[in-house]
């Protein structure tokens, strides 16, 4: 529903539906990664899934735990690795051209 | 790729991160007859790079010469407005000089990085610089302290090289592994989501009131843009695609309820920009960070067989009127390599002698402008509530005020909206207080 009973409705597309549209090349190995698992299980903000735009880091159904890591989302935008108030994101660049690759941007 | 000569110890320079910054690099020294391999980890220049936005263009236009004809550019920036958005309501100002219709357009043009850095890549090969793509920097090579040579993730991946140029972004994981940066706290650093949407040429030209080759520049601010962080929304056009994203720092981003991609959809459904970003199709979907801790991150500069520069040296600028990083990308790569040209032509890469580019770039615009704005990112944060939340609904009400129709005479609204606009600001004093503490932001 928009703000505004005139204004146009807008497309509010799901992250999967945004991603569809992206060109995606895998690697076998998650770039992403924690480094204590023990860190995240006393983490209480989960920082790293608040500000994750493409719904990489989750920890749906279980609220206590290491979040889980889709890397395959993964826009490469680092934010994760800044949010961690641990420090406790491993993060690597996909190797060999792998991952995202925009042709707009 | 098929077999390649070896490239241990054949260059002058290795240039880390194909990107504005970089292909600068390598430009400026290849057309000085240095041999220079530029390295990135893409399948190709841009195909891992993200932006808004507009391009600011004199140094590159100056590098490539005739050149310049052929970028790939979207269109020239004609429109630049600035809308500052409550939950419901949008006070806006636009601009359209007349000078920025001609050519050379104040230098500034929408771009798409995807085909805009591959062409500026392609300026560097053709003054002789090698590029090799989908090949990814994991670690410095250090003999002693000097920085020799740079390890890849291809097999038989270490390549030794007098000088290195790390020009990676603001995602500086080489730079921050080797200690030559610190990693910035979250509130200095801001993600940026973007989605890319396809419409017909005509609606893009007729919507923003455009002609065939002029474009526009859309920036939002205020709680209907990013909620109550510091920020803002933005749209840009390009030919047949709108550019649409807002960006602000990841400690908002923390903090705010909603996450990036919702945020968005939010700032999508204004009622002040929907009309505008309506119908289409999303053909991209885009993140990236944004380096905006401004002079105080900006790490040393040369160190012994390298340099850093660009976004990975946080030469950018954000004080909310101005989002700019392009160009300063490009004046550091240029700057630093000519000061490896000079250092090389000496026999020597050591800190002292590159010392030409921190020191040029304390003397240019570059280093003039962070340090003139690096007030910015502490003042916006403190004051956020103020300017991003109360300000633009205290506007919107003493408009309402002020344009109100009804029986009471014209002098009465006004009064009433200008006192509505200083309780806003805290009466007398503290409007004095924050005139004077905004002054800056106008000087
Ligand atoms: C959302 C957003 C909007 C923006 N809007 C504007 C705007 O409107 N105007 C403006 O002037 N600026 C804008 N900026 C800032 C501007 O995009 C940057 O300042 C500019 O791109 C910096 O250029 P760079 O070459 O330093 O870094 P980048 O453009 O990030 O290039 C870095 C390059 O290095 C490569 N790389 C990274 N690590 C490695 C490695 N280990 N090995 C090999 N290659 C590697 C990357 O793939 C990339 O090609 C915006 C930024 C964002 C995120
Ligand atoms: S990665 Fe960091 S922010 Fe995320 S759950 Fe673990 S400790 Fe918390
Ligand atoms: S880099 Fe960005 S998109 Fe990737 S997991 Fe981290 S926050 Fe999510």
């Amino acid at each position: 529903m928009s703000a505004h009973p005139k204004t146009p409705e807008i497309e509010r597309p799901s992250i999967e539906d945004r991603l569809y549209a992206n060109k995606y090349t895998d690697h076998e190995d998650s770039h992403l990664g924690v480094f204590e698992d023990e860190t995240c299980l006393d983490c209480e903000t989960y920082d790293c899934v608040s500000v994750c735009p493409a719904n990489v880091w989750r920890n749906e159904g279980d609220e206590d735990g290491v979040p889980l890591i889709a890397y395959e989302n993964c826009l490469e935008c680092g934010s994760c690795r800044w949010a961690c108030p641990y420090d406790n994101v491993i993060w690597e660049n996909p190797p060999n051209g792998t991952g995202m690759t925009y042709r707009y941007g | 790729m098929t077999e390649r000569p070896n490239f241990d110890d054949y260059f002058d320079a290795i240039v880390v991160g194909a990107g504005l910054a970089g292909s600068a690099a390598a430009l400026t020294m290849a057309q000085q007859d240095l041999e220079v391999l530029l390295i990135e980890r893409g399948n190709y220049p841009g195909a891992k790079n993200v932006f808004g936005g507009t391009m600011y263009t004199p140094r590159i236009r100056e590098l490539t010469g005739e050149g310049f004809e052929d970028a790939p550019v979207e269109r020239h920036l004609g429109t630049k407005r600035f809308g500052l958005l409550s939950t419901e309501d949008e006070t806006a100002m636009s601009i359209k000089p007349g000078q920025w219709q001609e050519s050379p357009h104040n230098d500034t043009y929408t771009v798409l990085r995807g085909n805009f850095d591959e062409w500026f890549a392609d300026q560097a090969i053709e003054a002789g610089a090698t590029l090799i793509t989908e090949t990814t920097v994991t670690d410095l090579v250090r003999e002693g302290e000097s920085i020799v040579g740079v390890e890849t993730d291809r097999p038989d991946g270490t390549i030794h090289a007098p000088m290195v140029v790390l020009a990676e972004g603001g995602n500086s994981l080489v730079s921050e592994a080797a200690d030559l940066k610190e990693t910035d706290p979250p509130e200095k650093v801001a993600i940026g989501v973007k989605e890319v949407r396809k419409y017909d040429r005509e609606t893009i030209e007729e919507r923003f009131g455009l002609g065939e080759d002029d474009g526009a520049a859309y920036h939002y601010f205020g709680e209907g843009a990013c909620g109550g962080g510091v920020g803002g929304g933005f749209i840009y056009t390009n030919k047949r695609t709108l550019a649409i994203g807002v960006a602000y720092t990841i400690s908002d981003a923390i903090e705010d309820d909603r996450k990036p991609d919702e945020l968005l959809s939010d700032f999508k459904e204004h009622p002040a920009v929907a009309p505008l970003v309506k119908g289409g199709r999303v053909v991209e979907y885009s993140a990236k960070s944004i380096p905006e801790g401004g002079a105080s991150s900006v790490p040393e500069l040369a160190h012994d067989g390298a340099v850093i520069i660009g976004d990975a040296a946080s030469l950018l600028l954000n004080n909310g009127i101005h989002l700019e990083g392009t160009n300063m990308a490009v004046e550091s790569g240029y700057l630093a390599g000519n000061a490896i040209v000079e250092a090389i032509h000496a026999g020597r890469t050591d800190a002292a002698a590159l010392q030409s580019y921190p020191e040029e770039l304390e003397s240019s615009y570059v280093m003039e402008n962070l340090q003139n704005y690096d007030w910015f990112s502490d003042f916006a944060h403190d004051e956020k509530q103020f300017l991003f939340q109360q300000l633009p609904k205290a506007l919107t009400e003493a408009e309402l005020e002020f344009f109100k129709q009804d029986y009471e005479p014209k002098e009465t609204h006004a009064k009433r909206a200008k006192n509505m606009l200083l309780r806003a600001a805290g009466g007398w004093t503290g409007a004095a207080k924050k005139a004077w503490k905004y002054r800056k932001l106008l000087s």
